[in-house]
């Protein structure tokens, strides 16, 4: 839809930010992102990643340190509407008197008149970002009368037809579909290629490697930065997430045969069901579950 | 019964009532859907009580009485902002802290200051006694209010539903919010003569919650909000001519007798529709059309 | 100088209200600690303009005037519970239509029959003209408030911090619910006769806000917001000789004033402490680092 024009790029340096009550939600704080990116913002709840969103999207005023974007200074680049987020499902309010048409049409705000009337060329892409996302059929749905991924995709087109080149994206997948999910994830790669940056804060550690090439670890300050091969190491991760990650290790089991080497499986919100070959349950914490181990082995042994 | 049922339009003074009603019943109702929707309705309360001490004053140093309501409104709305944002007491207990220790303050220096200020007047409001300027004074500034929240309504509605998103558009939130601030005291300095400090806060509250039983769309919302309290305004001065009864009261209990009855008989979320569909949930059909909540 | 300074003592009318104030502005106090915790304060306001068409309805009627008034609050309560379980509505709209259409009844009854209720003395108390029967009144809904929050009031903290927990321990919620409005509704009556109605949310929020400020224990939050309310009562009742008989707006503006001192004095809350506390922050020596 937007030729790649400009360089993007977000640069946050040093940012502390402190709430009245002296509380520092954020201490010196760097990263850097090129044009063109997928980059996951991980950490723990209340580890300061809504914060960091905050400070980009210009809603809090870092104590100190500076945001910038595409070199300029946050409000600028407000102002030339190169910024689009998509909140938090929880945060919306879905009784709003609003139909999806509406919504989609508020991501244009920026380049309306004073009066906010829509112009000819602003209908035109709201109608392409609802088209992108396939919602266009639903335009004059109320949105309290979508789906989960329905709703998520609404403001996805919201911030699409906002053009807007650095997407913020807050829990994009939680409470969406499989499919929704899928389809998110492909428009990512494709605003990527079009040389955009795209910031989403994800608590879903499995599907980090999957879709970003980026990733910013973060607890009270950005622990670690840079593409995920460097950086979403497993030492990383525990640094992350301290004592808060579950860890669950696999030395022996029908998960991989007694070769010395374990499986380690990481994951910060839920416990992990594993299912092992023979397709039992697995269990982490061996010593309770010796019997039922000695049980598996003797009925292996049959097969 | 004809003559009798047209009696009130032949007194000068009931026609200017009507219009002042009618006017600030507009502009009323049109600032109550956003003050609904942003969950803003006590606000209303919090104000219009506040309002007292900077009449007093004003009237003690001779500046024009709703310069100094305004401004004593416009200064607990940001009292409130500020003590919420500074302290860890509860914006509902801040508000109630603020807007009584206004009030009180009022009342206080009131009893000091000798006037022919009528306290009766300020808090249930005299549309029937209406001076000569008055009726000119109201239309003019409720106006322009209207005009300014019409030209602005777009914008007032986006911060109302999303402000953050206004924000990364490059909209001015703080801006919204004192504009809104704003509006809302002034709103309610033009309603006191009509309805008085208690009994605005009806007039900025119930159209609002009416159109939002009854409609999802904001453009509806707005011209079914205006039409009930323009309505209900216009009977209820109407009407407290023959009963003779209290103007105020007249107009607020009709606006919670159309309140009732949209209650019950909304079409999709008031109580009938309600009780339908959920005989329908149990009946095992499912009611179409309404995702996750 | 002196003698200025008690002739308000020498008028029996006002020793009577300089006592009735005290034990209303406690009981208030008492109660305030309760209501803004629980997150009601603006319940409050509401229930004390609900019940002027019960008052209106008992002065007709012959009823003694806090059985009527005390019966419209209840109502008011209910209604607003019930259109808030029902609708979409947001709760803080709820409460603003339903005390405003109970407020417009109670002044289209009085407009009607004007001779016989005087709206002043509703909305802004009276409470220097108060009766010996009123004064019975006052004391017996004091007192039973007292009695049940002297009992009840860990179960009362409990259902306020946590509801859930409570209905987990076996307690039942919508006891204590209805308990607890039936006691705000009580001492709204109460208080209506020393403040008036525009006034008495004050008495049920003001102390409590103060204290809160002032300690981190409910123990001492009690008493900090009792003697509080007892005193600001006290003072304001007599000082309003001085003002033109304006007892409400003297105890408020007197507490409103405390609250305000607290608030930038307050040792860990206030903002002088908080200010200093977020220097230090920012500056990195001994941060107290808090999930957000």
């Amino acid at each position: 839809m937007n030729p790649v024009s400009t360089e993007m790029s977000v640069r946050v340096t040093d940012v502390t930010v402190s709430y009245p009550n002296g509380n520092v939600a954020l201490r010196a704080a760097s990263f850097a992102l090129e044009g063109g990116t997928i980059c996951a913002l991980v950490g723990v709840n209340g580890s300061g990643k809504s914060t960091l969103f905050k400070a980009i999207m210009g809603l809090l005023k870092p104590a100190a340190g500076t945001v910038t974007i595409a070199g300029r200074p946050v409000k600028a680049a407000l102002k030339a509407n190169l910024v689009a987020y998509v909140p938090q499902s929880e945060e919306v309010d879905w009784s709003f008197p609003v139909s999806v048409w509406d919504v989609v049409l508020m991501g244009r705000y920026g380049y309306m008149n004073f009066m906010r009337t829509p112009r000819a060329e602003d209908r035109r892409i709201a109608e392409e970002s609802l088209a992108r996302v396939g919602m266009l059929e639903f335009r004059e749905r109320q949105i309290g009368e979508l789906s989960g991924g329905q709703r998520k995709r609404v403001f996805l087109a919201r911030a699409l037809a906002q053009c807007g080149r650095v997407i913020l994206l807050d829990e994009p997948f939680t409470g969406v579909d499989v499919n929704t999910e899928t389809a998110i994830i492909a428009l990512l790669r494709e605003l990527r290629a079009t040389g955009h940056i795209i910031l989403v804060s994800t608590h879903n550690l499995g599907s980090v490697p999957e879709f970003c090439d980026h990733v910013v670890l973060i607890n009270r300050t950005v622990l670690a930065a840079g593409p995920i091969a460097e950086v979403f190491t497993e030492e990383n991760l525990q640094r992350t997430f301290g004592g808060v990650l579950r860890h669950f290790r696999f030395d022996e089991s029908t998960v991989q045969n007694h070769d010395g080497r374990a499986v380690t499986l990481l994951t910060d919100d839920e416990r992990p069901l594993v299912f092992g070959k023979g397709g039992h349950v697995e269990y982490s914490k061996r010593a309770e579950h010796t019997e039922i181990l000695k049980k598996r082995t003797e009925s292996e042994g049959d097969d | 019964m004809i003559t009798t049922l047209l009696a009130p339009f032949q007194f000068r003074f009931m026609v200017d009532a009507m219009i002042v009603g009618i006017a600030v019943g507009a502009v009323c109702s049109v600032l109550s859907c956003y003050l609904v929707l942003k969950g803003w309705s006590l606000m209303g309360d919090a104000i219009s009580h506040a309002v007292l001490p900077g009449i007093v004053i004003a009237y003690a140093i001779g500046l024009p009485l709703a310069v100094g309501a305004f401004a004593s409104g416009l200064f607990c709305a940001v009292a409130t902002g500020y003590i919420k944002a500074n302290s860890r007491v509860k914006e509902d207990t801040v508000m109630g802290v603020v807007f009584t220790g206004l009030f009180a303050f009022g009342l206080v220096i009131f009893t000091k200051v000798k006037s022919d200020l009528h306290l009766d007047h300020i808090l249930f409001g005299n549309i029937l006694g209406l001076a000569p300027g008055d009726l000119r004074d109201t239309l003019i500034v409720a106006g322009l209010t209207l005009g300014v929240i019409l030209v602005l309504r777009r914008d007032l509605l986006l911060y109302c539903f999303d402000s953050g998103h206004a924000r990364t558009l490059g909209l001015s939130t703080a801006f919204l919010h004192y504009l809104l601030l704003s509006l809302l005291a002034v709103t309610i300095v033009v309603s006191l003569k009509a309805v008085g400090i208690i009994l605005v806060i009806a007039m900025l509250v119930t159209p609002g919650c009416i159109a939002y039983l009854l409609t999802d769309r904001f453009s509806s919302m707005l011209l079914i909000a205006a039409a009930s309290a323009m309505g209900s305004s216009f009977f209820g001065v109407y009407l407290s001519f023959f009963i003779n009864a209290s103007t105020g009261a007249c107009i607020v209990l009709l606006q919670a007798a159309v309140f009732l009855t949209a209650l019950v008989f909304a079409p999709k979320h008031g109580l009938w529709a309600a009780r339908r569909q959920g005989r329908l949930v149990s009946a095992g059909t499912p009611a179409e059309g309404r995702g996750a909540a | 100088m002196i003698e200025t300074l008690l002739t308000p003592l020498q008028y029996d009318y006002m020793l009577k209200a300089i006592f009735v104030s005290g034990v209303i502005g406690g009981v208030c106090a008492f109660l305030s600690c309760f209501i803004t915790l629980k997150g009601w304060s603006l319940m409050g306001d509401a229930l004390s303009h609900s019940v002027v068409p019960g008052v209106a309805v008992a002065f007709y009627a012959g009823w003694p005037f806090a059985a009527g008034a005390f019966v419209t609050g209840l109502l008011a309560a209910v209604g607003m519970g019930f259109v808030k379980a029902n609708t979409r509505l947001r709760e803080d709209a709820v409460i603003g239509v339903v005390f405003t259409a109970f407020f417009a009844l109670g002044l289209l009854l009085i407009s009607l029959y004007p001779s016989q209720v005087d709206l002043r003395s509703i909305v802004f108390g009276n409470i220097l003209g108060i009766s010996n029967a009123d004064i019975v009144q006052v004391l017996i809904i004091s007192g039973g408030t007292l009695v049940v929050l002297g009992f009840k009031w860990r179960d009362l903290l409990l259902f306020c911090f946590d509801p859930n927990q409570a209905r987990a321990l076996g307690l039942n919620t919508t006891v204590l619910h209805f308990t607890l409005l039936t006691l705000l509704s009580a001492t709204a009556v109460a208080a209506l006769q020393t403040v008036g109605a525009c006034l008495v949310v004050a008495m049920l929020v003001t102390p409590g806000a103060t204290a809160y400020l002032l300690t981190d224990r409910f123990g001492k939050m009690i008493g900090i917001a009792t003697s509080m309310g007892v005193g600001t009562s006290i003072v304001g009742a007599y000082a309003s000789y001085f003002f033109d008989g304006s007892t409400g707006g003297c105890i408020v503006t007197l507490q409103s004033a405390l609250f305000v001192a607290a608030l930038v004095f307050a040792p860990k809350h206030g903002l002088i402490g908080q200010r200093a506390r977020r220097r230090a922050a920012a500056s990195g020596v001994g941060a107290t680092e808090v999930a957000t």
